[in-house]
């Protein structure tokens, strides 16, 4: 098993009593990875990461880390060191000893300890308050004390659970960026829980998006956002409009009232969701327009700064369709008055056709 | 101890200061002080004024029933000159010893359960559960195991009916172990309430971090949990070993002739009308105290976890 997947799930799933906190899984993190795990509260990416760490056992199918099953291995025999949400410092303890603490356990010479600590603490930036009790830093330092804690036993995988929750977003944004680097430096394999999109997608090299118990879909941030599999995904990742519509062979998309709109060829016929992200939307005056387009009316046009956002309400579509102007296109909207008539075009290859059951669980999303 | 006086007293009348006056004139910073008052005039009255006669009974003699004002230290002298004296004294430092330390074994793992594991709405059930023996009389709770430990009693049945004897067996009263026993049993609630304390507000989060960097569970909490509690320990000891010190009912009703401790003694001293030996026995108990809370006092230091 020379190449085996750093973390493989088989089959794993967890049930409390009649509960399902997770779903049969199958899932493969290779070596060297940024993985987040993403979803809403309750969506069983903290049970995912608790089966990793040992902190709570399948209650069917089979863990693997580095290719060896662990499901019998208690926490403190698996080779995973986790980041706790509340870092879980220990209080009575120094800087020093705390991070130093995995390596007396794991009964390393005393001289190849304090190297390594040296090491870990630099990694943080923190070498100067070694001998400082946690509750002497501020929670950006106790989070980086705990990522050193974590990594200076140089573990198979690190493991992240909202290491940065507790903190305030400027400090989170810069916390992210440090995280990044730390993963680049010491290429160990992370796995970091957070229901911030934003968090996952700035630093994640692939994302499993969860709800429900269930992997919804797993893949690049790129792929989470331009290709969701799901009305579900779609959603929680970034901003979408769903639009209900009728498609045929041909790329042919109709809505309830036989207008016709831009969409990529369907597998089947039949009734479908089409998602369309607000920057795939490009705003044509009546006269301007030619072929299919959404046609409807300026509800609103507000700017803000970087882009301009225009609400439209259109014919057959329920909900308002918006759409977000960058650069040049959102100079010229600034003269798109409310009440305007205007037709939204987009290219079929930027919007995803969700179909069946795909399209279903849009309203279920519940984000924190 | 052996205050000559300890019938219930009335607290002085004293008016508790209400709120914090702006102006700060000398009679309101009096006035911050008037709440010790109460306390003050108990402690005085009832216990250091009986503590100093108390002294100066043990440098005095006994002569026909009389306490002479004749300072001499041979109520010392005459303690330490008896051999079952100096061995209660032994006797009664070792019983406390391990009556404490069998109340902790008893007491740990409870507090532990019950902090970590059960959850909050029920805690409160079982902490009442743990303080309702109070709700009977101290007599009366160590009277019940006579009919526990003795010839007649429930054990005694119990082993005749499983047929292991057909004759009573009097070992389980009136000796050491007996005392110990009921001991433990009496002084559980006070080690489990203090421990209780102060595992209710451990972060059981440092236990999971403490796993997943390699610790044991029994490292877990060698390491990361005893040296947090440690005050809450030192207290329970000095709750537990302290009184227990000084108990004299229990080893009179359970323990007999062979479960004697000082306490025993003292009140012999003072039913035997030698007011000026007793006086000696009670100060030996309070500088044994004195000596144990001084060592103890380095744990009681509570070091500061949050930093200063």
């Amino acid at each position: 098993m020379a190449d085996a997947a750093a973390i493989a799930f088989r089959g794993v799933m967890k049930r409390y009593g009649s509960q399902v906190a997770l779903q049969p899984t199958d899932l493969e993190i290779s070596e060297g990875e940024f993985f987040c795990l993403l979803g809403p509260s309750g969506c069983g990416k903290t049970t995912t990461l608790n089966l990793v760490g040992g902190f709570v056992s399948p209650s069917d199918g089979e863990i693997l880390i580095r290719g060896q099953s662990v499901n019998k291995h208690p926490p403190y025999r698996r080779a995973v060191n986790t980041v706790f949400q509340n870092y879980a410092l220990f209080p009575h303890m120094t800087v020093r000893d705390n991070v130093g603490f995995g390596l007396k356990m794991a009964r390393v010479a005393k001289r190849d300890a304090a190297g390594r600590i040296e090491e870990a603490l630099a990694l943080v930036g923190l070498e100067e308050f070694a001998d400082r009790l946690p509750a002497q830093l501020s929670g950006g330092q106790q989070q980086r004390v705990a990522v050193a804690r974590a990594l200076v036993n140089q573990p198979a995988v690190l493991l992240l659970d909202e290491p940065l929750g507790a903190l305030d977003l400027k400090l989170r944004k810069r916390l992210q960026i440090e995280l990044a680097q730390i993963h680049r430096d010491v290429g160990t394999t992370f796995v970091y829980v957070t229901h911030d999109q934003e968090e996952a997608m700035s630093m994640a090299t692939r994302i499993a998006v969860m709800n429900h118990g269930r992997i919804e879909q797993v893949g690049t941030p790129f792929e989470i956002y331009h290709r969701p599999n799901s009305a579900f995904v779609a959603d929680f990742i970034g901003e979408s409009n769903f639009i209900d519509v009728d498609v045929g062979p041909g790329g042919r998309a109709a809505l309830d009232n036989g207008a016709e709109v831009p969409a990529p060829e369907p597998r089947r016929s039949g009734r479908a969701t089409l998602m369309v992200r607000p920057e795939s939307i490009q705003i044509r005056r009546i006269a301007e327009a030619n072929g299919s387009g959404l046609r409807g009316r300026i509800a609103q046009s507000s700017f803000l700064g970087s882009h301009t956002r225009v609400a439209v309400l259109c014919d057959g579509v329920e909900t308002p369709v918006t759409a977000a102007l960058f650069g040049t296109e959102g100079a010229a909207a600034s003269d798109l008055r409310p009440d305007t008539e205007v037709v939204l075009i987009w290219d079929p290859a930027d919007v995803v056709l969700l179909e069946g059951a795909e399209g279903k669980e849009a309203d279920a999303v519940d984000v924190n | 101890m052996a205050s000559p006086s300890s019938e219930a007293t009335q607290p002085a009348d004293v008016a508790l200061p209400l709120g914090r006056p702006a102006r700060r004139s000398w009679t309101a910073r009096v006035g911050e002080y008037v709440g010790f008052a109460p306390a003050i005039v108990l402690f005085g009255l009832f216990f250091l004024v009986p503590l100093g006669l108390i002294v100066c009974y043990s440098f005095w003699q006994t002569v026909d029933y009389n306490v002479v004002h004749h300072w001499t230290v041979d109520n010392y002298r005459y303690f330490f000159s008896v051999p079952t004296y100096v061995k209660t004294v032994w006797a009664t430092i070792w019983v406390s010893v391990v009556a404490t330390l069998l109340t902790l074994a008893v007491a740990f793992p409870f507090a532990y359960w019950l902090a970590r594991y059960v959850p909050r709405r029920y805690q409160k059930i079982l902490l009442v559960l743990v303080i309702l023996p109070f709700w009977t009389s101290y007599l009366l709770r160590v009277y019940s195991w006579l009919n526990i430990l003795g010839a007649q009693g429930a054990m005694n049945r119990f082993l005749h009916w499983t047929g292991l004897t057909d004759q009573p067996v009097s070992f389980f009263l009136y000796d050491r172990p007996a005392v110990i026993l009921v001991l433990v049993y009496l002084y559980f609630p006070f080690a489990a309430l203090t421990l209780y304390a102060s595992l209710e507000r451990f972060d059981w989060n440092q236990f999971r971090a403490a796993m997943d960097l390699g610790a044991t569970p029994a490292t877990a909490v060698r390491r990361i949990l005893l040296p947090q509690i440690r005050p809450g320990l030192t207290t329970a000891v000095i709750f537990v070993f302290i009184p227990i010190l000084g108990e004299y009912l229990t080893p009179q009703l359970v323990g007999g002739a062979r479960g004697v401790m000082i306490g025993n003694l003292i009140v012999n001293f003072f039913q035997g009308a030698q007011y000026t030996r007793g006086a000696a026995a009670a100060l030996l108990i309070a500088a044994l105290i004195v000596l144990l809370l001084t060592l103890f006092r380095r744990s009681l230091e509570v070091e500061d976890p949050y930093g200063t």
